[in-house]
Formats: C-alpha cells, structure tokens, sequence
C-alpha cells in the first residue's frame, strides 16, 4: 500500500475534498491523527466526569450530595472506583444504597 | 416657489384588505392553540421520558429554575447520558406567581440592544411579568442550561402555564419533588449497630448540637435561653 492510499483510506468519510484530493486529505487526516492523540488521554477524563454526573445523580436520590459520599468512603477506606460506583448505580441499586447508607450514618460519627 | 414637505418617520401601511384580516386571525388562533397544547415536538427521544409537573406559586425563581434546568438535561437520573435525550419533559404550572426576593420586581432588569445607536432597551422583571407572566421562569432556565447544540431542544421539554390549567393528562403527569429549603442540614448522628463512633468527644458535641436541649447547650457552654 502506497502512502497515499493509506492517506485516502484514513480520509474516509470526510466531507468534501477532503476525502479525494490528496493535498487536503493529507491535511485533514494528520490534523485527525492529532486530535486522536489528544483525545486519547480526554477520553480518560470525559469518562470519569460521566461517571461523577451519575453517581450524583445516585446518591442525591437517597439525600447525599457527590462531595459528601466520596468524603465518607474515603474515610471508610472503602475503594471502589467510580466506574464501578456508577455501574452499581444504574444496575444494582441495593449495593449501591447500602454503600450510601454507610457513608450516610458514618458522617455523622 | 416654496412647498412644504412633510415627512413621516412611519411609512403609512397598506390598509387591511379582509383577507388579510382572516389570515391574521388564523394565524393568530393557530399560535394560541399551538401554545395551549399537550404535544411536544422536534424532541429526539421521548420514549420512556416522565411527564413531571412543578407548581412555581411561592417558590423562588433562580432556585427553582435551577432545579427544572437540571431535570430537563437528566442530570438527576443515573443513567444519564450527554445530549439532549435523557431529560424528562416538565410542566410548570402557576408560572405568574413565581417569587422574587427583596426589590428583583423593580430592581431586577432585563437588557436587550436592538443593534441600531442608542438602542439598549432595558426593562425591569414586573414589566416582563406584564408582558408575558412566563416569560421570567423561561427565560431563568434557558440561561441556566448549557449553550450548546442541544439548548434549544431541551427548552421544547419544558411546559409553562401561567396559571393552575395546563394542558397534559393529569393521570400520565409525576409531581415533582421539590427538597424543602433547609439551611443548615442536621447531620445523621445515628450509629449503625454495632459500630462506635470514631471520636467519641466530637460525637458528643455533634449530637449536642442537634438536640438542642438544655442539657445539651451546658455541654457546648453555650448562654441558657432566655
């Protein structure tokens, strides 16, 4: 495969010239390959801010606020992290209240 | 020969011909039903969505905007995704007796600038209240969602009437819960069974403080109520 059909094969489904006219797709497809670089370490971040939104949204349905439950399991030295806390929340909702429950009693200590 | 000219600064309109009188009243008519009725359009996905009902008399305008702005992006529910897909559909009834404190009825005030020199027009809340009594609530959680592509359909989930009637199906609506303003929140002193607290003294002070007895306020060293 020539460099230019590696070019033409990364350019797929780019709008307009882009994905046919080797001077812009090349353009185009190396300023993808940054974007992709970045984005690899922001899709690290973009999950976890999804992951805090919706343990939120989680706990303040049982009347404690984020801050307040992370505070109390750390203290509890309870680590589960929050991909899981959140995948508890929308699928297993009883562990989840039970680990709010704990922190809820145990802030007032 | 002098003429005298006048100038109008309006031009004069093109007097009404019937028909177009008739449109105008359709037009009119269609606008006052389309506001009046119970469907919600140009929304991606309301399959599985509440239809949850908030009654604005009495409640303050930012704090409860702020509520209904997060509802309508759902952020209150866990499964929540990013886009405007994931909101509940809310319908504000009684928007006219939404609270303002202190003077905001006169003090507060609404800017606009018509683009033209000298054309900032500013008008104060009891002028907008007048002019359309929803107008204020709308206007405090459309500023309160994200500005982004998704702003303007999740504003086309939110329902407000300024009076008691609405539109929707009183059976199919969920009432909002609303938490009760508290300012300061007793904390939950109560122990699990079987578990001590970490710091005894501080316990002490923190159920003391919640209890407020007289025997409790000796222990803070606090002045005997008068």
């Amino acid at each position: 495969m020539t460099v230019r059909e590696k070019i033409f094969a990364a350019a797929k489904g780019m709008r307009g010239r882009a994905k046919n006219c080797i001077k812009i797709a090349r353009n185009r497809v190396e300023k993808s390959w940054q974007y992709q670089y970045r984005d690899r370490r922001n899709k690290k971040r973009d999950w976890r801010r999804l992951w805090i939104t919706r343990i939120n949204a989680a706990t303040r349905e049982h009347g404690v606020k984020y801050n307040e439950f992370i505070n109390g399991l750390g203290r509890e030295n309870v680590c589960v992290d929050r991909k899981i806390l959140a995948e508890l929340a929308v699928n297993e909702p009883h562990s989840f209240k039970a680990l709010v429950d704990r922190v809820k009693h145990m802030r007032g200590l | 020969r002098l003429r005298l000219v006048v100038h109008s600064r309006v031009t004069p309109r093109a007097p009404r011909t019937p028909h177009t009188a008739r449109v105008v009243l359709v037009v009119l008519v269609v606008c006052a039903l389309a506001e009046m009725s119970n469907v919600i359009k140009n929304v991606p996905n309301l399959a599985g969505m509440r239809y949850r009902i908030v009654d604005a008399s009495g409640e303050v305008l930012g704090r409860l905007a702020s509520r209904v702005a997060r509802a309508l992006q759902g952020k209150d529910k866990p499964t929540y995704a990013p886009g405007a897909g994931s909101g509940d559909v809310i319908v504000v009834v009684n928007a006219a007796d939404v609270a303002l404190t202190g003077k905001k009825m006169t003090d507060k005030k609404y800017y606009r600038h018509t683009g033209y020199v000298g054309g900032l027009v500013e008008r104060s809340a009891r002028d907008m209240f007048e002019r359309d009594p929803t107008w204020v609530f709308r206007k405090a959680v459309e500023r309160m969602l994200p500005r982004n592509v998704h702003a303007r359909e999740t504003m086309r989930k939110l329902r407000v009437f300024p009076g008691r009637e609405h539109t929707f199906d009183e059976t199919k609506l969920v009432r909002m819960q609303l938490e009760p303003r508290v300012l300061v929140k007793a904390p939950d002193t109560r122990a699990p069974e079987g578990m001590m607290a970490f710091n005894p003294e501080a316990h002490a002070r923190r159920v003391a403080l919640v209890e407020k007895s007289e025997a409790a306020r000796k222990t803070l060293g606090h002045r005997p109520r008068a």
